[in-house]
């Protein structure tokens, strides 16, 4: 007994020694776990659900050309006639080995239809987020630093107005003039000859990156100029003021850094909103990405290129849910101390 | 008049203007100062250059195998990669086009087909008898039956012999006296060489496939070796649109040059930006199915009542703008067989109540299942539930999903709407209304119908067939269980650069997508 206790005691000393704490670390994992989990019962959701629509693939590629025998083959031959949870259990493990099917609709590995429009969605997305932001923030400060002129008045009112507008409408209306009717400035639709880059077709970028940008900004702005008001009138802006330290620097370098921080979780929601808003976007603009192929998708019963999809989909929000909170832990120092 | 078709519309449906609305409304259609082009001529026919066509209909389903083609999208590619032994002229009358002589036995069980020679596929194959007797046999294939297979079915595909290099002698297991007629419908038998890949497919049409990226977009190259006269273009690019906004937004900036299937209240909106509007009288049908063996339309006379509640030429006003042709009850327009001397069906809302009421259905209430399967069938079925309340007859409109309307429930909602493609009237028969038809949505069985039926198919002589086919419409027009009431236009864009283009009766657009005479200038 006496020897199991001494043997014991360096272990148990060594795990009593606290290990330096690593909130960051820690946080990483957890959410990382979290999300691997959220995406399995995100895909038993969407496979649920698609089982519960009326049709399916074999009816909705057949349509009114669907005679029994033409329905009974190509249910066969797409394996559709298996129980629900045997379909689930093939595909699931085919996901595990990296296989994520054919497409029902027409044959082809799910990698390399969703895998183009990947790209070019995260173009899209990537490029609106990037540039609402920094137009946001700029419009944001500058407002906050000119508080109650009349720039700062007018720029709120349109936010505000912006932000009643749906994202159709706002397209809607940059088709009209800089498209189709008013001007021909640039392409009304997106098409791109397929297997090319988006960034080689850069015009046909232009009006779906407006579109998202108008749609994104008034609420980056807004949120901005908020903590940004906040932030002038503390104390240690106060303070910088008294010392004579250079307006610009106040703004930039006293006020901005810790205004930015709620600012963080608006431009994560905007990433987020984006993630949904292109499905709108591409639709009307025919742009070849992830929301247009996903509307396909469904009213085709293309189980596989769904959840294929919605997977990217989710991955994304988790991704951003967890960057977000990286990058606020980032530019807050006390809150990545342990709590005591 | 002022009042616009979509106020009108609302107003009609809210029941504000329930009674007397005839008058007011063919009036709205008529006073239509817009005219939609029949043909395209701009400058003089020039070789070159690449047709950009902007398309709807398609979907991630899209395919360029000849035997499973469905959609408008698919039969825009299929029918400049592929060409059938008969066509349709553009009246929509058939034509020997890789046939030379089909010709019949006396009791219309044997056929002898021959095929023209020196007609080459885009790999150089020389087409053949065998080419012939696979597609036949791919087509009917009964572990995977081609969309055509329906209605070929009396063929004996097995049973088909090679008399010589160009000649297949083409029994059939029941006489077949339409086999040309049935072989005419664009898109469903085009003719594919022996062991055809669907991943490389080649035909003997006069493009050949480039790249294809279903759902996306495909383009086609000129083929050098066609037999018949070159087209004057170098490419075809198809470009599939989710929808008309995003189409018509790109026919305005110029992005393409043609586009298909528009509604008529984009006309004026493409005319005023000098673009055209190509207009065509559609031989396609869009009928209200009453099943017959289901009440309360099992009783001929809720039946007839239905009938003469529509007013016709207010439901294609309303529908179509007025453009289109009105429909009798009976399929099949351009059909050689077709029998126009049957009077016009109008509406009748005394008559109908007394029919209704002879039937014991003076408060009837049925629900009608729609769906947007094809240009208007929404609208469509809502104006036949306003022009019902006239007689007191309530409709609830069950506007379901596509994939609803053609899941389980297909071919046998009591009361519903199909789409159909324009087919010669003894060919739709065999696929609608016999009791053996695949798509028999409206259940009718009639004695008398199926055996005038099993005469005329035997008859070679198409005048006698004539004859016993026009017997068969008396009995549809007295008795059956569609309402047809109009043939859809087909109204399609094009840019001002587009020449050579056609209206057709075939009622697919754009010619049935036959881009040989086009030319940009």
């Amino acid at each position: 007994m006496a020897i199991v206790t001494t043997t014991a005691t360096p272990e148990t000393a060594r795990e009593l020694t606290p290990r330096k704490p690593h909130p960051m670390r820690d946080m990483l994992i957890k959410r990382g776990l979290i999300g691997i989990l959220t995406l399995v019962l995100v895909s038993i959701l969407v496979f649920a659900a698609t089982q519960t629509l009326p049709g399916n693939a074999a009816s909705a590629v057949l349509l009114n050309t669907a005679t029994p025998q033409r329905l009974h083959a190509l249910e066969q031959q797409l394996g559709l006639n298996r129980p629900a949870v045997e379909q689930y259990w093939t595909w699931l493990t085919g996901v595990l080995h990296g296989n994520f099917g054919k497409s029902l609709a027409n044959g082809q590995p799910v990698s390399t239809l969703v895998g183009g429009r990947i790209l070019n969605s995260l173009v899209l997305v990537v490029l609106a987020g990037v540039i609402g932001t920094l137009i946001g923030v700029g419009l944001g400060v500058l407002a906050a630093a000119r508080r109650d002129s009349v720039f700062d008045h007018v720029l709120s009112v349109v936010s505000l107005a912006v932000t009643a507008l749906p994202e159709f409408v706002v397209a809607v209306v940059l088709v009209i003039f800089f498209a189709a009717v008013v001007v021909h400035w640039f392409p009304a639709v997106s098409v791109f000859v397929p297997g090319t880059a988006p960034w080689s077709n850069p015009r046909e970028l232009v009006l779906p990156v407006a579109t998202l940008v108008i749609v994104i900004v008034p609420y980056v702005f807004r949120m901005m100029r908020a903590s940004m008001v906040d932030a002038l009138e503390s104390d240690y802006v106060q303070m910088a003021r008294l010392k004579g330290v250079p307006r610009w620097r106040i703004l930039l370098v006293h006020a901005l850094p810790n205004a930015i921080a709620p600012t963080i979780q608006v431009i994560g929601l905007s990433f987020l909103y984006l993630a949904g808003g292109v499905v709108v976007v591409e639709y009307m603009f025919n742009y070849p990405g992830l929301g247009q192929a996903l509307v396909s998708a469904v009213s085709d019963r293309d189980i596989p290129q769904i959840q294929a999809i919605v997977l990217v989909l989710a991955a994304f929000y988790i991704a951003v849910n967890i960057l977000t909170d990286v990058i606020s832990l980032a530019v807050s120092p006390r809150r990545r101390l342990p709590r005591s | 008049m002022t009042i616009s078709r979509r106020d009108f519309i609302k107003a009609g449906l809210a029941g504000s203007l329930a009674v007397g609305t005839g008058g007011l409304l063919s009036a709205c259609g008529t006073g239509n100062t817009i005219k939609p082009f029949t043909a395209s001529n701009v400058g003089r026919p020039r070789s070159g250059g690449q047709l950009r066509a902007g398309l709807t209909g398609g979907s991630t389903a899209d395919t360029l195998s000849p035997l499973n083609a469905i959609t408008n999208v698919d039969f825009s590619r299929i029918n400049n990669l592929y060409e059938p032994l008969v066509g349709l002229t553009p009246d929509a009358q058939p034509v020997f086009i890789l046939a030379e002589e089909l010709t019949p036995n006396a009791k219309a069980t044997q056929w002898t087909l021959r095929v023209r020679q020196g007609i080459t596929f885009h790999n150089g194959k020389t087409l053949t008898a065998d080419d012939v007797i696979y597609t036949f046999r791919e087509i009917l294939n009964p572990k995977a039956p081609a969309a055509a297979a329906a209605g070929l079915a009396s063929i004996d595909a097995k049973g088909m012999t090679k008399l010589d290099t160009y000649t297949v002698l083409i029994p059939c297991t029941t006489p077949f006296a339409t086999l040309g007629e049935a072989l005419a419908i664009p898109g469903y038998s085009d003719i594919i060489p022996v062991g055809f890949n669907p991943a490389a497919p080649v035909g003997t049409g006069p493009f050949k496939v480039r790249s294809f990226s279903p759902g996306t977009q495909s383009t086609f190259v000129r083929y050098d070796g066609y037999w018949q006269t070159a087209p004057y273009l170098d490419e075809i690019v198809i470009t599939d649109y989710a929808d008309q906004v995003s189409q018509v937004n790109a026919l305005l900036a110029g992005q393409v040059d043609v586009v298909n299937l528009l509604s008529d209240d984009v006309i004026s909106e493409v005319q005023g930006e000098s673009k055209n509007v190509l207009l065509s009288a559609g031989g396609g049908w869009n009928p209200f199915t009453m099943r017959v063996d289901t009440a309360p339309f099992s009783d001929v006379r809720v039946r007839q009542a239905l009938r003469l509640l529509v007013d016709r030429q207010q439901m294609l006003d309303l529908v179509f703008g007025g453009f289109g042709t009105l429909g009798n009850d009976v399929f099949g327009i351009w059909a050689p067989e077709y029998d126009h001397s049957l009077p016009q069906r109008h509406q009748d809302i005394d008559q109908a109540k007394s029919l209704l009421k002879a039937a014991g259905a003076e408060d009837l209430h049925v629900t009608l299942v729609t769906s947007d399967i094809a240009q208007g069938t929404v609208l469509a079925a809502q104006v036949f539930a306003q022009q019902a309340s006239e007689a007191g007859v309530s409709v609830s409109v069950d506007d379901v999903t596509v994939n609803e309307f053609y899941g389980t429930n297909y071919l046998k909602w009591p009361f519903a709407q199909d789409y159909w493609f324009y087919n010669f009237y003894l060919p739709q028969v065999s696929l609608a209304t016999l009791p053996t038809a695949p798509f028999n949505e409206t259940h009718w069985k009639n004695a008398q119908y199926d055996s005038l039926y099993a005469q005329a198919i035997a008859t070679v002589d198409p005048t006698l067939r004539t004859e016993i086919a026009q017997e068969m419409q008396r009995i549809e027009y007295d008795q059956g269980g569609y309402i047809i009431p109009f043939f859809p236009p087909v109204i399609d864009g094009f840019g001002a650069n587009v020449g050579g283009l056609a209206s057709s009766k075939i009622g697919l657009s754009l010619n049935a997508y036959d881009f040989r005479g086009v030319w940009l200038s």
